[in-house]
């Protein structure tokens, strides 16, 4: 059952959606909105595009980066060391939109170098090699005082604009989710889907799998620092510790499981219910909510491994099939016995399947 | 005399101190249908990763269609007229069949632009065609994970033919596939083979199999290249008997066995 093509579903989503996106344009105007409740939403903008780039390389291609938040922090630092003037090699304050975008540009040549590098490893090692870059970044930054001032951090000119800003990131992840629906359209998008499924076969059937990869992962990277650099203005100021945390990533992989991994709306839904039950929930559980969100990401693996747009029966990978646990045999594995199509379902028993008789005219019959 | 398609000449190779294939030299001709056959772990499988280039070389060479393909990239043979099936089924579950079709086409190469566009006519319709011809109509929006495995090998020879091969290897094209459907099989085959001078080379358990298609049979044991000839000829080889069934047999029946 595919729910996700039905006409009503689609019609109330669509309406939802719109209604969302109208929202969101109008309530800067509205006269009681607090500009910390805006920056609040920018903050979550920030998050759905993390979850959006992380699920084109850890979704669609099946290379699980747990060292994400090294290109926020690659962009935010790069940007900050441009316009601070505590950096003591790089003294002069640069103009606004050509630090954001230089940012940007050394989150993605960065990826692209360490992933022609790292790209190489598969599964759980590409994962770890990851994160270790990600605490190899923090230390450098700590570590190399003259340009990044040490673990002090750096401060920004303050030059907020709130509802600017707000508008930017809106348009922005707007613009990532119909780049991340075309893009699974193309046979670019497709080929990634391949090299999650079978890499060796892509490869075999004239598949550049090393340079799809390494470019889909540079993007992935250039469009997070981009979100870092914009980030690290709005904060004004930033620390090793801040710009590159863990828990960066954690959020992106869990919001994007939660939706729906490699597809398209998954990481926004996801993450819109992820800030929904931090803000609203977790609101009255302070002390607990490390532990909720521990629960939940259990939860999730055992009982939602489709996520939210799995249960309307989208075509999302299973997190169990990502992470190798149980391979093959997790899923729609058929096998044959006496003639008799037998297919597993999705709690593993069998369940028998009207023969198909073979036909030799085409099997239209 | 004639070019020949793939050729291959002392290919060696080795993983760590076990050598799997032993200098072993092999050719195909245009539209010659050739059969590898040997007992498990004679380095078949081995020597077709070599020829396709998922493994490696240790020594040896390879000449696909005149071009040395010995040290080049794995995605450019596909180019280059060599295509492949696998021993264990290697398609896109979660893509549909017809987009596993689609993306074996060969048109990543012909410009970065056709990367980011979506499948034209012209390939669309070569699929469907491939798709009616590998009796797979009724399947054609479904996943390729929803398939049986003997569809899934069909599936898998289907891709192999999306890229106008000069020469396609199949690796036990039959195994896990019902009887009815092997005749079915080894009818498209002959046909590719007749009307499009497709050549293939087939890894195969099924000496009967290998029998009907073959001209020419290739043995291997232990690596090495045990004996080559036609069908008739190797059945009646006392070498390959005694691989296949023991001294004793190859002994006692004077190779009338097989």
């Amino acid at each position: 059952m595919n729910l996700t093509q039905s006409k009503p579903l689609r019609i109330v989503a669509g309406i939802v959606a719109t209604a969302l996106i109208i929202f969101l344009l109008v309530l800067p105007q509205l006269s009681h909105t607090k500009d910390s409740e805006l920056f609040t939403l920018t903050l979550m903008f920030t998050s759905i595009a993390l979850c959006i780039n992380w699920n084109l390389t850890g979704g669609f291609t099946g290379y699980v980066d747990f060292g994400h938040a090294v290109w926020f922090g690659t962009g935010a630092y790069v940007t900050a060391i441009l316009m601070s003037r505590q950096s003591s090699l790089v003294p002069q304050e640069w103009p606004l939109i050509p630090s954001l975008l230089i940012g940007a540009l050394a989150a993605g040549l960065l990826a692209n170098l360490v992933g022609r590098l790292t790209l190489r490893l598969s599964g759980a090692y590409f994962s770890i090699a990851m994160l270790g870059f990600l605490v190899f970044m923090r230390e450098v930054i700590r570590v190399w005082r003259p340009l990044t001032n040490g673990g002090t951090g750096l401060t920004l000119p303050p030059a907020r604009n709130v509802p600017l800003w707000f508008y930017v990131e809106l348009v922005l992840v707007l613009a990532l989710i119909l780049f991340t629906w075309w893009l699974r359209r193309t046979r670019f998008g497709a080929s990634l889907v391949a090299i999650r499924e079978d890499e060796t076969g892509a490869e075999m059937r004239g598949i550049n799998t090393t340079r799809n990869k390494v470019w889909v992962f540079t993007f992935s990277a250039f469009s997070t620092g981009l979100f870092g650099s914009m980030w690290a203005y709005q904060n004004t100021a930033l620390e090793p510790d801040t710009a590159f945390v863990e828990v960066r990533t954690i959020d992106a992989v869990m919001g994007t499981m939660l939706g729906g991994l490699g597809t398209v709306l998954g990481p926004v839904i996801g993450m819109i219910v992820l800030y929904w039950l931090r803000e609203v929930v977790w609101a009255n559980f302070l002390d607990y909510h490390l532990i909720m969100q521990g629960l939940i990401l259990g939860f999730i693996v055992l009982y939602l491994p489709k996520g939210l747009m799995g249960l309307f029966g989208a075509d999302a990978v299973s997190i169990k099939r990502l992470f190798g646990i149980g391979g093959d045999d997790e899923e729609g594995r058929s096998s044959t016995f006496d003639g008799m199509e037998t297919a597993m379902d999705e709690d593993g028993n069998l369940r028998e399947t009207e023969r198909q008789p073979v036909t030799l005219d085409g099997g239209s019959s | 005399m004639t070019q020949p398609v793939l050729e291959a000449r002392g290919v060696v190779k080795r993983f760590g101190g076990l050598t799997a294939v032993n200098n072993v030299d092999i050719h195909v001709l245009p539209g010659e249908m050739v059969g590898l056959i040997g007992p498990n772990g004679s380095g078949k499988t081995t020597l077709f990763d070599c020829l396709s280039r998922v493994q490696d070389l240790t020594e040896g060479s390879v000449m696909l269609n005149g071009n040395d393909i010995t040290n080049v990239e794995a995605h450019q043979v596909a180019h280059l007229g060599l295509s492949r099936t696998f021993q264990v089924i290697r398609v896109y579950r979660e893509l549909t069949v017809i987009e596993n079709m689609e993306l074996s086409v060969q048109w990543g190469e012909v410009g970065l632009l056709n990367l980011f566009r979506r499948a034209p006519k012209s390939v669309t319709d070569k699929a469907d065609g491939l798709v009616d011809l590998l009796m797979l109509t009724r399947l054609r929006d479904e996943h390729a994970g929803s398939l049986s495995g003997g569809q899934r090998r069909l599936l898998e020879l289907g891709m192999a033919l999306m890229s106008d091969p000069s020469i396609v290897l199949l690796d036990e094209a039959t195994s896990g596939v019902n009887p009815s459907l092997i005749e079915e099989i080894k009818e498209r085959i002959r046909l590719l083979n007749r009307e499009r001078g497709v050549a293939f080379l087939l890894v195969e358990h099924d000496i009967r199999f290998v029998k009907d298609l073959c001209e020419r049979v290739v043995v291997m044991n232990y690596g090495e290249k045990l004996a080559e000839g036609s069908p008739d000829a190797i059945m009646e080889n006392d070498a390959v008997i005694e691989a296949y069934f023991g001294a004793d047999v190859a002994d006692d029946e004077d190779g009338g066995a097989l």
